[in-house]
């Protein structure tokens, strides 16, 4: 049985109020860590290794330790709950049931920042996780958690919990900023990055739900214990969320050890593809990341196995590599369409643009579009490399990853799974009627792809 | 992935060939050059290699960067041959060491996919499109060379419909290229928030207000917009931004002293359009909708065409030698035969320097007298008069471009956003950029909205509120004490007599609590930079010119003098209200503010004129109108004013101006005035003739005639040559360039001043022999040598003394945004389709004491006579307190406004009325 840090009460009954989170060591972190200075804290996560949840795995520390702190200038510490990624509920399970959780590490973080208001920006599709947070706020402040004074420390903090209005954009943290200030989340330009200029134009540090949570078992266990979990620079432990075909569906606390092949078949996580189907892909990290062919997902270039950490599943690059990403866990079985899955991605992308750069507004549109021809059997060859050269001019050219996110996933099915797309051009009216199937996906590779 | 498109230096950079990476360098294409700090990229490749190096669509001159469209993306690598990254060169700073790849190969094909991109979504009907040959879109796409687009048929936003609601503003969206500019514009520039994005992906689409249409929205009409649109998604009725015109002109608007910079398009010899220049120092790309659209009073078909004569009460057209004749022949009669003093002359601040100048002459020289003034008289008379005695120099201290330095912005009695528009936006924007902004005001004005502090005093209490202000400077201890030591003089009494005010009886009066007084009074002193604004709120008033010295006692007791970003500074009203005092266009002061009364000033006139000058003062246009009524006035010639619309008690002057034996009323319209005249001149508009205007920062810009006169008209400065001549004073033709030089020997502060130098964003006065300007006064020294504090008490207005119990409503005149002063010019232009008439302020509490509904007609009577106007049910005035404007003449609110002028300046007291309301039985009649 792996370690869990931050799942490990999940089922205790009532663990959602205060009473019983306390009574199962809540709180324990706040106590510890309001007898530290911030500047302590912030070496401890820092010594930790933490890297950031929400997917692109910055190191929290250093994030931390870039937060300007002008004389006589506010500080806010803003949670990311903004959990929109196709494939991600991870923290959604971990606001849901363990909301103390949550506002434990922000109390935390926000001494450790100098945070006296802090935000909880939330999905807006996440109405009714919104009341469980504005009650274990409110449980939290009557027993002098939350408030003024914190604990005799003379540490004040307010936590807010502020809901987005359905805009996928807004989990980027410069748009999460503008929708906070109550404008159009468009992200900004940067620099000034927020830990400069965020909030109000003040010093912000933006953090995903996962990030902010993990921060209580580091300073419960201390940054050494904490980092010796895992392995090289995947410390700790990390949620994922599991669907598409698979046995188990769920939210799983993995150590960061285990390999793929591990988390996908082992009865202790997914359980493996229903009905004894054949594993085809996978997105080992919400529908951005690139997705992988089962070769090339189950084992490197190198050939080796691989394992469910960053390094591991970033290696080879985006040749023949991923990203741990948010931790969006979705498998295919050899029933499934790429062509078909990409057009769905793309619709949303397109679908979720802010509409600011023109590469990214006007780019996913066609990429939908011309996605949409090629699914329904009316698709040239040609638009095979057109849409390899749109998202080459999305991908690294706008404001926001946006662009980036919605370029990759078409990149990737492209390259990994060209011939199903040709097919479809060459087999207009047969792939109306079945797929492309397992083909050679699941082949063994011989000879590593060069750059 | 990453491949490197880094391109081998190239051999015409005209830059160094570095060898290694220096500090304060960066590359471009392998060459190095210096770098600013803070700059961009795009900035630093404009630099070095001109403005059109990168093409862009998203970026504007005078927005920030947006980085949205992503075209001028180029590649960036921070080793030699490193890897590179596209990064939008708009808003990614340049650093040292950057190499900087401005045209690989990759970013041209990054720039022709994005244009391609858009393409897919933009109507391609270049050939009759509005702006065809002058669209940003079309220019980078022949640059960037996009051949075809490869795209398939797909939806697209080409048919979206046209918006015509605005008489001036139109849209077509299906141009859109989704770009922000026009957003921006309407935020950063304007301030106004009516343009947005709504919807998003591909979905984004420009809206105003909550979805409706430019008319319907809380548009401005600024025109920013449509100017920063780079296709024609959005433009104007004129299509400013077509190429159809022959030339285009530079000039200065002719409403008020912002002296906005234009641009006059024509097209045979008749306007088409204006834009304003991005090179200008005043206005930088941005003009109010007088500026830039309402321009079509010039060739109106009510243009005054002939001369006419009024015989038998009627006006007949006479040729100009007839009228010449007529006037000449009857001025040398009536100076024969009541003397030099029973003749006074009305010259205009709308006219130039030079008119002005030769108008002051003509009446002192060839007519001998001091009988001269201006409509200066009844806007910022007080101002000179005030700023005189404390500072020595009656104009603004400081330019309006501190306003990007200064801290703490005071503004009192002044609505800037409707009067100086394009400086009303400048300050609305520092207020809503967080920086200290105090408003001293009886209405809740637009930039009160935004205000830290709104002092909404009862009218007629300036001088309660500001001795109040000064009083809590000297109680905190927040005085500058080196300031007040080496600068000024007179202190200790003044201290002493602001230390005995009594607190209690001002908060009473002013109706405005202490305590905000106190926070307004200590932001002000505390602020490192405070610069003040003030406007007719100050000076029309019975102690305006006491206001006024109050003003500047706060900028001296706070050091708020002589640098960047202080100062005190009156907005002009009218384009050329400075100038018009500078030429000495008032009775007791001659060209260049010399006193007339002085011995050795008088000489000197005389020596310069050559002529016999009295040494009294003359009559200022209040009393010109007493002296009319006791037959001591005989004639008098009026340029360019309406007094009969617009100065005060309109029964008065009517009366005094009929009973004038010659009234000579030089004009562009037949205005209420014009119909009491003798002999109507119908004169040129700005538009068709040279000369100089001094704004409000004292800037002397060249005036450049765009078009002819139309048919039958002079310049005011011709005619007035004319005249002199007829009247023995020979003097060449009317030309700007000999009357500045003239000017520049007698006025000190002109100096320097040559019309081929004044380049084309003018000069600002004092200008020295060298020709160098001055942007701020009173650095080392006042001109009067230290500053002078002087103590004023408050002192109700004798109209409320009088007239307050039976009429206990005060009615406060304003103006609106869209119309100017007596609206002979802006009721002639479309202007008229967006304020179509004058309404009163009143608050609801009122409102329903009288049980008057919005848009009811309401009575307001005082005790000099009644009128009609449409109620506007609104808490920008308090109860008690009513407003209205005074630009249509259907109305004429001047009917009931008083006598009562300034007991200094003799400034009326436009701002101060006793009233009294009720519901009107009349139905609602325009006349016209």
């Amino acid at each position: 049985m792996a370690v869990k840090l931050l799942l490990e009460n999940a089922h205790v009954e009532g663990i959602r109020y205060y009473d019983a989170y306390r009574k199962h060591g809540g709180y324990r972190a706040v106590e510890k860590a309001l007898k530290m200075t911030p500047e302590e804290i912030v070496e401890e996560v820092k010594k930790s290794g933490l890297r950031g949840r929400g997917g692109a795995g910055f190191p929290t520390g250093m994030k931390w330790s870039f937060l300007a702190k002008p004389e006589g200038v506010p500080r806010h510490l803003v949670c990311n709950a903004d959990e929109s990624e196709p494939g991600t509920f991870k923290d959604r399970y971990l606001m849901e049931f363990l909301p103390h959780l949550l506002i434990e590490g922000l109390i935390v973080s926000s001494f450790a920042l100098g945070s006296n208001t802090t935000y909880i920006y939330i999905r807006g599709e996440y109405d009714w996780i919104t009341d469980i947070l504005e009650q274990a706020i409110a449980e939290a402040k009557n027993n002098g958690w939350l408030g003024k004074n914190i604990l005799g420390t003379g540490f004040d903090c307010e936590i807010y919990v502020h809901r987005g209005a359905g805009a996928y954009i807004c989990g980027e943290e410069t748009a999460l900023i503008e929708s906070l200030e109550g404008k159009r989340g468009n992200p900004r330009m940067k620099p000034p990055f927020p830990a400069i200029q965020g909030v109000w134009m003040r010093p912000t540090v933006v953090n995903n739900v996962e990030t902010l949570a993990a921060v209580v078992p580091i300073i419960n266990l201390g940054a050494e214990a904490y980092a010796k979990i895992g392995i090289g620079k995947s410390t700790g432990t990390k949620l994922m969320s599991a669907c598409g075909n698979i046995n188990k569906p769920g939210v799983y606390e993995i150590d960061m050890t285990i390999s793929v092949e591990e988390f996908i078949f082992s009865d202790e996580y997914c359980g493996g593809i229903p009905k004894g189907k054949k594993l085809k892909a996978c997105i080992s990290g919400g529908s951005s990341v690139p997705i992988l062919p089962a070769n090339l997902l189950l084992k490197t270039a190198k050939g080796e196995s691989r394992l469910m950490n960053y390094e591991s599943l970033s290696d080879g690059g985006f040749v023949t590599g991923t990203m741990m990403g948010s931790g969006g866990f979705i498998v295919f079985d050899e029933d499934q369409c790429v062509v078909r899955h990409t057009m769905t991605l793309a619709r949303f992308y397109n679908h979720e643009s802010c509409g600011q750069c023109s590469p990214c507004r006007e780019g996913t549109g066609w990429m939908y579009k011309i996605l949409k021809n090629l699914e329904y059997g009316k698709g040239k060859m040609s638009d095979i490399d057109l849409l390899w050269d749109i998202q080459r001019k999305i991908d690294g050219t706008t404001i926001c990853p946006l662009g980036d996110a919605a370029a990759w996933p078409v990149a990737a099915a492209i390259r990994h799974f060209r011939d199903e797309f040709e097919w479809h051009v060459l087999n207009p009216e047969e792939s109306q009627r079945r797929n492309y199937g397992l083909a050679h996906y699941a082949d063994p590779i011989h000879i590593p792809v060069s750059a | 992935m990453s491949k490197s498109y880094y391109v081998q230096p190239s051999q015409s950079g005209g830059g160094i060939v570095a060898e290694k990476v220096d500090a304060k360098v960066a590359y471009i294409d392998g060459m190095a050059y210096p770098i600013k700090e803070g700059e961009s990229i795009l900035a630093f490749l404009r630099r070095n290699f001109g403005p059109d190096f990168v093409p862009t669509l998203c970026d504007a001159p005078n927005l920030e960067p947006f980085g949205s469209c992503r075209v001028c993306s180029v590649d960036v690598a921070i080793t030699a041959n490193g890897s590179s990254k596209a990064m939008a060169s708009c808003h990614t700073p340049v650093m040292p060491g950057y190499f900087i790849s401005p045209h690989s190969e990759r970013i041209q094909q990054l720039r022709k996919n994005i244009i391609e991109l858009v393409l897919t979504d933009h109507p391609l009907d270049c050939l009759t499109c509005e702006v065809n040959n002058n669209c940003e879109l079309q220019t980078v796409a022949a640059r960037v060379g996009v051949r075809d687009v490869r795209y398939p048929e797909g939806k697209t936003h080409t048919n979206r419909k046209k918006d015509l609601s605005h008489p001036y503003m139109t849209s077509d969206m299906s141009k859109c290229i989704n770009c922000f500019r026009c957003v921006r514009a309407c935020d950063e520039v304007q301030g106004q928030f009516v343009l947005s994005m709504a919807g998003r992906g591909f979905d984004s689409h420009i809206v105003k207000g909550a979805e409706t249409s430019f008319f319907e929205s809380e548009c401005v009409s600024c025109g920013a917009c449509a100017q920063a649109c780079p296709t024609s998604a959005i433009s104007d009725v004129f299509e400013s931004k077509s190429v159809v015109f022959d030339k285009k002109e530079r000039t200065v608007c002719t409403y008020c002293g912002v002296g906005c910079n234009l641009e006059v398009a024509t097209v045979n010899g008749k306007i088409k359009s204006i834009q304003a220049p991005y090179d200008a120092d005043v206005n930088g790309g941005h003009t109010c909708l007088k500026g830039r659209y309402a321009f079509a009073f010039y060739n109106h078909p009510d243009r005054l065409s002939s001369p006419m004569i009024k015989r038998n009460g009627e006006f007949v057209p006479v040729s100009w030698d007839e009228a010449y004749d007529f006037i000449a022949d009857k001025l040398i009669e009536i100076k024969e035969k009541y003397g030099p003093d029973s003749i006074a002359g009305i010259s205009s601040s709308r006219g130039t320097n030079e008119e002005n100048y030769l108008m002051q002459k003509f009446i002192r020289a060839v007519i001998g007298t001091n009988n001269i003034d201006c409509c200066a008289r009844v806007c910022h008379s007080p101002t000179a008069i005030g700023m005189q005695r404390t500072f020595g120099t009656g104009a603004a201290t400081n330019s309006i471009r501190d306003l990007k330095v200064t801290d703490c912005i005071m503004v009192i009695g002044a609505n800037p956003t409707s009067g100086h528009p394009v400086t009303g936006a400048k300050l609305k924007q520092v207020a809503m950029s967080g920086k200290t902004s105090i408003v001293i005001d009886p209405r809740r004005t637009e930039l009160a909205k935004y205000a830290t502090y709104h002092l909404q005093l009862r009218p007629g209490t300036n001088v309660a509120v500001l001795n109040m202000m000064l009083y809590y400077i000297v109680k905190e201890n927040l005085e500058d004490k080196n300031f007040i030591a080496s600068r000024t003089e007179g202190y200790e009494d003044f201290r002493q007599n602001i230390l005995n005010l009594n607190i209690d009886e001002m908060e009473k009066i002013s109706g405005v609590d202490r305590e905000l007084v106190r926070k307004a009074a200590i932001a002000y002193a505390s602020a490192p930079n405070a610069m003040s604004f003030h406007g007719l709120g100050v000076t029309e008033h019975s102690q305006g010119t006491f206001t006024i010295m109050l003003i500047t006692d706060l900028a001296m007791i706070t050091g708020n003098i002589g640098r960047p970003g202080v100062g005190v500074n009156p907005l002009r009203g009218q384009n050329n209200v400075q100038g018009s005092a500078d030429m000495g266009c008032q009775p007791y002061q001659g060209a260049g503010y010399f006193d007339v009364t002085v011995p050795e000033y008088h000489k000197k006139y005389e020596e310069f004129y050559h002529a016999k000058l009295p040494n009294y003062v003359g009559l200022k246009i209040p009393q010109m109108y007493d002296a009319a009524l006791n037959d001591k006035l005989k004639a008098m010639w009026v340029i360019g004013e309406d007094m009969a619309q617009t100065d005060p008690n309109t029964h008065h002057v009517v009366k005094a101006l009929s009973k004038l034996e010659l009234f000579v009323v030089q004009e562009l319209f037949m205005t209420e005035t014009a119909k009491l005249a003798t002999v109507i001149l119908p004169a040129a508009s700005f538009l068709e003739k040279s000369g100089t205007f001094t704004n409000g920062e004292r800037r002397i810009q060249r005036v450049n005639q765009v078009v002819a006169p139309i048919a039958g008209t002079k310049s005011d400065g011709q005619i007035i040559v004319d005249l002199m001549n007829r009247m023995g004073y020979p003097q060449p033709d009317y030309d700007p360039k000999w009357v500045l030089e003239e000017v520049s020997q007698i006025v000190p502060f002109f100096e320097g001043v040559k019309w081929d130098e004044l380049g084309i964003n003018g000069k600002q006065w004092p200008v020295n022999k060298e020709g160098k300007g001055t942007p701020i006064l009173h650095v080392d020294t006042f001109k009067r040598g230290k500053g002078k504090f002087v103590y004023n008490d408050w002192k109700e207005s004798e109209e409320i003394v009088k007239n307050g119990k039976e009429y206990p409503y005060i009615i406060t005149t304003n103006r609106e945004l869209e119309h100017y002063n007596c609206g002979a010019m802006t009721r002639r232009t479309g202007n008229v389709k967006i304020v179509t008439d004058d309404v009163l302020l009143i608050n609801p509490a009122d409102a329903q004491k009288h049980l008057i509904n919005e848009g009811d007609m309401v009575c307001v009577e005082s005790v000099r006579g009644k009128v009609d106007i449409k109620a506007k049910i609104t808490d920008e005035v308090k109860p008690g307190v009513l407003s209205s404007t005074f630009h249509f003449p259907d109305i004429m609110l001047n009917n009931i406004t008083s006598s009562i002028s300034d007991s200094e300046a003799m400034c009326p007291e436009y701002k101060v009325v006793s009233v009294n309301i009720r519901k009107s039985k009349g139905e609602y009649k325009k006349v016209k």
